[in-house]
């Protein structure tokens, strides 16, 4: 069983590209995110009806 | 024998280790056009739930519409979009945009402003104690069973960890503590998928069938399910507050990764690296980026680099959103509910994208051994976690 890994298969230990450098700080990524759009909504500033 | 099952006394690499490769650039046509696609199934996922209910009400099929949540058309939807994309060929070159780790945890985050801080409170001792039996009693259970049938003990390290804690994560954390093949882990991580998939919809119906407390439901999801996405999924099957309490146990479990990945990396470099050469696998390992590097540096930094960061925004956001809920402040309660929706949202694009990452191929090349322990390991976290979530959350409430 040799057969390389299909594209999609997820190993993203391995590749040191861009979208594993997101994957690696996804984390962070999703925190800073979630709480961006917690401030953002608790401002008032999200106008009521904008998502559905 | 395939790779994956190579024995523990088996040291012809039966993969060739994979050539260096130069570093990938993202396509970023495709991240755009992939986003696209994942928002516009999010958008139509969204439509079939508030519209379906009312197109069937008069119909036989009115009763079962109305009790299908949103996580079954999101998944079914992104399931018939994987075939469409696949069947056109352009799949792999728009699956860098379907990011359900990111999808889910921002929709977690999200999530906590909605989690009074005095549930996580009542919550979090159940769910550390249940967390410590599963882990222990599941992964030693899945390490010897595939003992027993003669898996290499890298393999069994991964399988065990994978079933036992949260899948796919635990399973990168695992294949960079014990040096695991490449091959391995996108054997384990599959396995974590096929798994999932369909404990999605089994375990809700199987809640209702036991006629379990909500609270108790998602205890028994959260110890359960593999993936934090699916945990998420079947938790908003059940309910609201089965989907809370399935979050705080799932990010409990989360939370332990670094633990074991600690414990796996001293027992690999202590015990199985003291073998006599070839008494390991020695094939492709995975330890291009730092995982496998700083793995062999067992302490508090792995640790902290094994913890799953946004646990602390979901901390967060519950501390704001107890706070905010009480404050007085005019449009309060309009403000949460507006990140309730935007909640739903992320999770809608993490459910679509489970849909479209499924893909069963790498299971057709490793034989059925892997797939019995996991099986079997499965069933008895099931079991016990059913056990556990009875005794342990039998008087906690949200």
């Amino acid at each position: 069983m040799s057969e390389p890994l299909s594209p999609s298969s997820p190993p993203p230990v391995a590749e040191d590209d861009e979208e594993s450098r997101f994957a690696g700080l996804e984390d962070w990524i999703a925190t800073i995110v979630g709480l961006a759009l917690i401030a953002i909504a608790v401002a008032g500033l999200i106008p009521k009806g904008l998502v559905p | 024998m395939s790779a994956i099952t190579t024995t523990a006394g088996d040291s012809t690499p039966a993969a060739e280790p994979p050539a260096a490769t130069p570093a990938r650039r993202t396509n970023w046509i495709g991240v755009i056009v992939g986003l696209i696609v994942v928002v516009a199934l999010a958008a139509l996922t969204r439509y079939l739930d508030k519209n379906v209910p009312a197109w069937t009400a008069d119909t036989a099929f009115g009763k079962i519409a109305k009790s299908i949540e949103y996580p079954v058309y999101a998944i079914a939807i992104g399931l018939i979009g994987n075939v469409i994309l696949s069947a056109l060929r352009v799949r792999d070159l728009l699956a860098p945009a379907f990011r359900t780790e990111f999808f889910i945890k921002t929709g977690l985050v999200l999530l906590g402003i909605s989690v009074n801080l005095s549930v996580i409170w009542k919550a979090a001792g159940p769910a550390i104690i249940q967390a410590l039996i599963l882990i222990t009693s599941v992964f030693f259970f899945a390490w010897w069973l595939g003992g027993k049938l003669g898996l290499d003990e890298k393999l069994r390290a991964l399988l065990g960890t994978a079933v036992s804690i949260c899948g796919v994560s635990a399973a990168i954390a695992a294949a960079g503590a014990v040096k695991a093949r490449r091959e391995q882990l996108a054997y384990a991580a599959s396995l974590v998928i096929v798994f999932a998939l369909p404990s999605i919809f089994l375990l809700p119906w199987l809640a209702d069938l036991l006629n379990l407390r909500d609270v108790v439901a998602g205890a028994w999801i959260g110890g359960n399910i593999d993936t934090t996405a699916a945990v998420a999924a079947a938790g908003a099957i059940v309910g609201e507050d089965a989907l809370q309490i399935a979050t705080i146990v799932k990010t409990t479990q989360n939370a332990l990764i670094g633990v074991v990945a600690v414990a796996l990396t001293a027992y690999f470099a202590f015990r199985v690296a003291a073998k006599p050469a070839g008494a390991t696998a020695t094939a492709s390992t995975v330890e291009g980026a730092s995982a496998a590097a700083q793995a062999s540096k067992p302490g508090l930094i792995e640790l902290w680099r094994r913890f799953p960061k946004f646990v602390l925004g979901f901390v967060a956001a519950s501390a704001i959103g107890t706070w905010y809920a009480t404050s007085g402040w005019e449009g309060a309660s309009a403000n949460i509910s507006t990140l309730n929706n935007l909640r739903t949202l992320f999770l809608i694009l993490a459910f679509v994208s489970i849909g479209l990452e499924f893909r069963v191929k790498a299971l057709r090349q490793a034989g059925w051994r892997p797939i019995v322990v996991f099986g079997a390991a499965t069933i008895a976290n099931i079991v016990l976690a059913l056990i556990l979530a009875s005794i342990l959350f039998r008087t906690v409430t949200t």
